[in-house]
């Protein structure tokens, strides 16, 4: 188990290297820079282009990066004159990471009982209306869910508020109250996604021969189906779980644009808009440090899953 | 682990487990963040005031829109920015943002030379900086020469190019060291009077003294911080508003400053500033009565609101509209054909129907036939150009070639990528397609694509025929507009345009210290680039529509950034 958690972090050098010099590369030869306005003239651009060093040959630049990334300093943002980017990228994430939490708690708390529960009774009004539900979940994108919920509970009912976020330190009620809609719409699709996945995987499963055995054995259904049935059938879900957890804790732009909230979803777009280079690196590089731990994450649970990767390590 | 209850707990705590890595990572970086940590002396609980302090305090919530990107007043290039320093920084003078009369500010009288070279302004002792120093003369010099300075790379340094030996300062090479900053045409004569040399006499510069490129900055500060001089904590200002807070992405907080010359004027205590981005949460958290404006920020709602705010019996009494100083045109490239034909462009811009514009597609603003607003010093009244004429427009395209739109090439149109832009650019297609039977193709690219892609340097093969531009005052005067934005050498000359007599009364009335005489020549340069010429087709002012709570008695940025010190709340 050890060795597999080492391997997979040796192996994440090269992958960090590999990702972040094509985002640099790819970056860089976009057309249009960061200080290209419609008020100021070529010579003023170049000046400032020469005052953040991007007048430098690329691969000093990517080394120099590279350099800063060894020590956590992300570089200045070129969108706002320099201020050091893991100063509003971190407080971003944090809150991102927050959200993403809530909205997964959300959607594993209602995806996967779902999912068992139309499996399970399949073909009766159960199964019709879970699937039902996820349909209309998976198909209702957060740009209309958001606004739909707004509306509703803040400016018809006006139980919660419409939008922006709050810390915990402004207390626990004002944290969940602004926290809530967004972590549904949020969930929404997750939930949906998940009872889908999980009513096809177990369904699947429920047919396969060894399960005909179990019952054969005499063993009481519900025996059969946690002990046999649904363990296996978590597999395909697990493994959703992992890039899925790595794209929810860093934010979603629509979501986050949506509710007024400061995370760091937004940065995933303006910062390639902008031309912002320093936050487009550092975006990239949180995210590919959260997907490979989401991933290992993903790879110990297989061996409690999988009695079979047990023997293999 | 046999039973699923447990894996799924396991998967939760897993879960919660990588957030909670992450949360820690973000908190130490979190810190140096808000120096103003100690400032515990107000714990100014923004989202529930006590009710105390409520009574007693007036406070404004409004947005900005999106971050400014600095609000370091040499740097400042947004208007995000331009308005959230307007109440941090006094200038020398300052623009009156409803009538763009040039009023005294730090500065009570001022004269100019005989040959109008040389400008004088006298200044008010009685104005401090935050930190108790007075702001004198030399911290207006030490500004003008870190804004020309190369190293400071201020985005709006061209704006002082007037100024005597600035544009050959500020564009010496970054790394090289051999200018001598001290030949630059500003000098502190002494504490409360400074003195500026010109290049050329220019009777616009009583306007671009009212600019934030130039208003006094402390030395000291900047010298103490470096580039987070403007962190709250460690910004020192001089105007009716002080930064108390300022959370990334999310809020800026201004405080009254009890020091300002004029604080007995100001009425409102705290302005509460949101950084939301998307409007229609804006106009939401308006209606939820969270936000006391909305719109401030870009200046207009978004157009698909407008229609229900103005079908609403509550909303349509606090919608206000009104023009601002700021053009909206469509540009050719001059150099290539058929557009190398003045006829042709005359055709397009007489086709363009600009009252269906300005009413069905953008919801606001008014119809334009030339450049610089009415109000703008120098802009004609009423407006020369092109007028939209579909029977003319026919004649002409059939004089140039082309009757009935017969042999005419397909065209591009280039815009870049925004909803509103999408529906100018599907209108315009239509018109010029109904009015001139001519093909012309969309294309949409992404802002820095778009920009990088019309400059001058771009191969004539690969620039668009019509491409989508426009222009904002910064001051209120022609020079700001035909001078610098069409000029065929001292501007960007995106048009491609050859130098004509245009140029020369342009550069002309720069120079020309008689204010009639400058108005007579601004007629002839706006009827001639854009009626004559016709380097571009403007086609509409861009209006405000803005949203305010019937308690807030307020001015409407027409020419200039919002002043929250002339505001006030009566609840």
């Amino acid at each position: 188990m050890l060795r597999v958690i080492v391997r997979r972090l040796l192996w994440f050098l090269p992958v960090f290297c590999l990702v972040t010099g094509i985002t640099f590369v790819t970056m860089h030869s976009l057309p249009g820079g960061p200080f290209d306005k419609e008020k100021t003239p070529p010579a003023l651009v170049e000046q400032m282009e020469a005052v953040f060093g991007l007048d430098r040959p690329l691969h000093e630049q990517y080394l120099t990066w590279l350099g800063n990334v060894v020590r956590l300093r992300f570089g200045p943002s070129l969108a706002s004159r320099g201020r050091p980017v893991e100063s509003f990228l971190l407080p971003g994430l944090s809150v991102s990471a927050q959200l993403g939490m809530w909205a997964m708690l959300f959607g594993l708390l209602i995806g996967l009982p779902a999912g068992i529960v139309a499996a399970l009774g399949h073909g009766t009004w159960l199964d019709h209306g879970a699937t039902f539900v996820a349909i209309l979940g998976v198909s209702i994108p957060a740009i209309v869910l958001g606004p739909l919920l707004y509306w509703l509970f803040g400016l018809e009912l006006g139980w919660l508020p419409v939008a922006k976020w709050a810390e915990l330190s402004d207390g626990i009620v004002p944290y969940f109250k602004h926290a809530l809609l967004p972590a549904i719409t949020l969930g929404a699709g997750i939930s949906a996604m998940l009872a889908r996945l999980t009513r096809a995987s177990l369904l699947q499963v429920l047919h396969e021969d060894y399960i005909r055995v179990a019952h054969a054995k005499g063993l009481a259904p519900r025996v059969v189906t946690t002990r046999h049935a649904l363990r296996n059938a978590l597999i395909p879900v697990v493994t959703y779980l992992g890039p899925l957890t790595a794209a929810v804790l860093t934010g979603s732009l629509v979501v986050e644009q949506i509710f007024a909230i400061p995370g760091m979803g937004r940065y995933f777009v303006t910062s390639i808009s902008s031309r912002d280079y320093p936050t487009v690196m550092a975006v990239v590089v949180i995210y590919s440090v959260i997907i490979v731990a989401a991933n290992l994450g993903v790879d110990i649970v297989y061996v409690f899953l999988d009695p079979r990767r047990r023997d293999a390590s | 682990m046999n039973n699923p209850w447990k894996f799924l707990t396991a998967m939760v705590i897993l879960t919660t487990l990588l957030s909670a890595l992450v949360g820690c990572g973000a908190q130490p970086p979190a810190q140096p963040v808000e120096p103003a940590a100690e400032a515990t002396e107000a714990p100014a609980p923004a989202a529930a005031p006590t009710e105390e302090a409520a009574e007693k305090e007036v406070v404004l919530h409004t947005n900005l829109g999106a971050e400014p990107a600095s609000i370091d007043p040499n740097l400042a290039q947004d208007t995000f920015a331009i308005n959230s320093l307007e109440g941090m920084f006094l200038g020398l003078t300052n623009i009156n943002n409803v009538t763009a009369e040039i009023e005294p500010e730090l500065a009570t009288r001022w004269e100019v030379s005989e040959d109008g070279l040389v400008w004088t302004f006298y200044m008010r002792d009685d104005v401090t900086w935050t930190d108790g120093n007075p702001v004198t003369a030399h911290d207006i010099e030490y500004s003008v020469k870190r804004a020309i300075r190369p190293e400071t790379a201020s985005p709006y340094a061209y704006v002082l190019y007037i100024i005597k030996e600035a544009q050959v300062i500020n564009q010496t090479d970054v790394s090289s060291d051999t200018y001598d900053i001290d030949t630059l045409g500003v000098k502190a004569l002494d504490d409360y009077t400074v003195q500026f040399t010109l290049e050329a006499p220019a009777s616009y510069f009583l306007a671009i003294s009212s600019l934030w490129t130039l208003r006094p900055v402390p030395q000291w500060t900047i010298e103490e911080y470096g580039k987070d001089w403007t962190e709250p904590g460690n910004v020192v200002s001089n105007g009716p508003y002080m930064l108390k807070e300022w959370k990334y992405g999310e809020h800026l907080t201004f405080v009254k400053n009890p020091d300002y010359y004029a604080a007995d004027n100001v009425q409102i205590d705290r302005v509460e500033v949101d950084i939301i981005t998307d409007q229609f949460t804006e106009v939401a958290l308006y209606e939820s009565g969270e936000l006391d404006i909305a719109g401030d920020g870009p200046g207009t709602l978004p157009s698909e609101e407008i229609a229900r705010i103005k079908a609403d019996p509550v909303l349509s009494q606090e919608l206000h509209e009104g023009p601002r100083a700021s053009t909206t045109y469509v540009g050719f490239t001059m150099t290539k054909p058929p557009f190398d034909d003045p006829l042709v462009r005359k055709a397009f811009s007489a086709a363009i129907d600009r009252e269906t514009m300005v009413r069905d597609v953008v919801g606001s603003g008014v119809p334009a036939t030339q450049f610089a607003p009415v109000g703008i010093f120098g802009a004609p009244d009423p407006e020369v150009g092109i007028e939209t004429d579909l029977e003319q427009a026919k004649a002409w395209l059939a004089e140039a070639g082309y009757p009935n739109g017969e042999g005419f090439p397909t065209v591009t149109y280039r815009y870049f990528a925004s909803s509103l832009e999408e529906a100018l650019g599907e209108a315009l297609q239509a018109m010029w397609k109904e009015t001139l039977n001519v093909d012309v193709n969309l294309e949409s690219q992404e802002w820095p694509v778009f920009i990088a892609g019309i400059n001058p340097e771009t191969p004539l093969g690969e620039m668009p025929e019509m491409w989508r531009l426009g222009w904002g005052a910064d001051y209120p005067d022609e020079n700001n507009w035909v001078y610098e934005v069409f000029h065929c050498t001292a501007s960007t000359n995106y048009s491609r345009a050859e130098c004509t007599e245009a140029d020369e009364s342009a550069q002309q009335a720069a120079l020309e210290t008689d204010s009639e005489k400058r108005k007579e020549l601004y007629e002839q340069v706006e009827a001639l680039m854009f009626g004559e010429e016709v380097r571009a087709a403007p086609y509409y002012h861009r209006g405000y529509t803005i949203l305010a709570k019937p308690y807030v008695q307020r001015s409407y940025p027409t020419f200039a950034p919002v002043n929250w010190d002339t505001w006030r709340v009566e609840k």
